[in-house]
């Protein structure tokens, strides 16, 4: 588990650092992506999917195992609902608004811009609310998850991707 | 180094690198990146809803790990500081403007974690992740958000 810890806040990083150099952090380029005033967002984000995707499949027809899990790389998909249109026009308002999407926000934090501040806290009240809308109340008590047990926490579906 | 960093790469150079970060998420722990989940774990675990943080929460510290480090090698922010940082900062001007742009941006906050929880993911989550993986879902999740993101852009813009 701890390995697996070490090699997401490593992916982060690198995610991080990505994301940071190529100014996907900066409100006005958003805005200009948005407003179509030029491509290079469109362009970077389009080909980060389009290698995503073809590398993966690669990987799983090659029947290549993960390195840390040993699980043979997979997915699953969902099929679209109702809460998938509803939500993303919601997330879009929210985007527009601020021309800050989650992972530039959290780079933004740590790059120490302060108005990134007030967003941080609306996206976790945004969360919680949704949780406590969908769950209900906080128990009063979680019992801790034993090592090596996988799941045990997980309150979403394993195919939920957020 | 500083000099290259402040400046950003062509978009052939920074997409297929980003797009490796998708990949090297399946080949090392065979997952599908999130942020919002991220964020999603963090607060579940102060609530108490949550006994661990999941690896999506080592995931969101390591970005702002990644962040501290692109700063601290380039010598600056890739974003503007101070009351510039934004449309919403330069347009809600003086002590009283400054803390409705505050107040708008806590808003938009509330509607992008919610939303992004509500359709199972963010511009990472469904927009990278989710469409490298051909999930129909995050497809249209993915286009909504986008058309909706600019539909609203226009209508800002027109406005202000």
């Amino acid at each position: 588990m701890t390995r697996v810890r070490v090699a997401s806040a490593l992916l982060g990083a690198g995610f991080g650092f990505l994301l940071s150099w190529a100014h996907f952090v900066d409100p006005d380029q958003i805005r200009r992506m948005l407003l179509l005033q030029e491509p290079y967002m469109w362009e970077m984000f389009a080909t980060a999917v389009a290698v995503g995707f073809v590398a993966i499949r690669l990987m799983r027809r090659a029947r290549v195992r993960s390195l840390l899990t040993g699980e043979p790389i997979a997915w699953s998909v969902a099929r679209p609902e109702r809460r998938h249109v509803v939500g993303a026009t919601i997330f879009g308002i929210g985007w527009a608004v601020s021309d800050v999407c989650p992972g530039p926000l959290v780079a933004l934090v740590g790059q120490g811009i302060l108005w990134t501040l007030p967003l941080l806290v609306g996206v976790a009240l945004g969360v919680a609310l949704y949780v406590r809308r969908e769950e209900g109340p906080a128990p009063a008590r979680v019992p801790r998850e034993r090592p090596g047990v996988r799941g045990v926490a997980g309150p979403l579906p394993a195919s939920n991707p957020d | 180094m500083s000099h290259a960093l402040l400046h950003r790469p062509a978009w052939y150079v920074i997409g297929p690198l980003i797009g490796l970060v998708v990949v090297a998420a399946f080949a090392l722990i065979n997952e599908r990146v999130g942020v919002v989940g991220g964020i999603s774990d963090v607060v579940e675990r102060a609530t108490g809803r949550r006994p661990v943080l999941g690896w999506k929460a080592w995931f969101v510290f390591g970005i702002a790990g990644g962040a501290i480090v692109f700063r601290l090698l380039a010598g600056g922010a890739t974003a503007r500081t101070g009351h510039g940082f934004s449309w919403l900062t330069r347009e809600l001007t003086g002590g009283g403007g400054q803390v409705i742009a505050g107040g708008v941006l806590l808003g938009a906050g509330v509607l992008i974690g919610f939303g992004a929880k509500k359709a199972a993911g963010c511009t990472s989550g469904n927009g990278l992740g989710g469409c490298s993986a051909g999930s129909p879902a995050s497809l249209v999740a993915t286009g909504t958000f986008m058309a909706v993101a600019i539909a609203v852009s226009f209508l800002i813009r027109a406005v202000t």
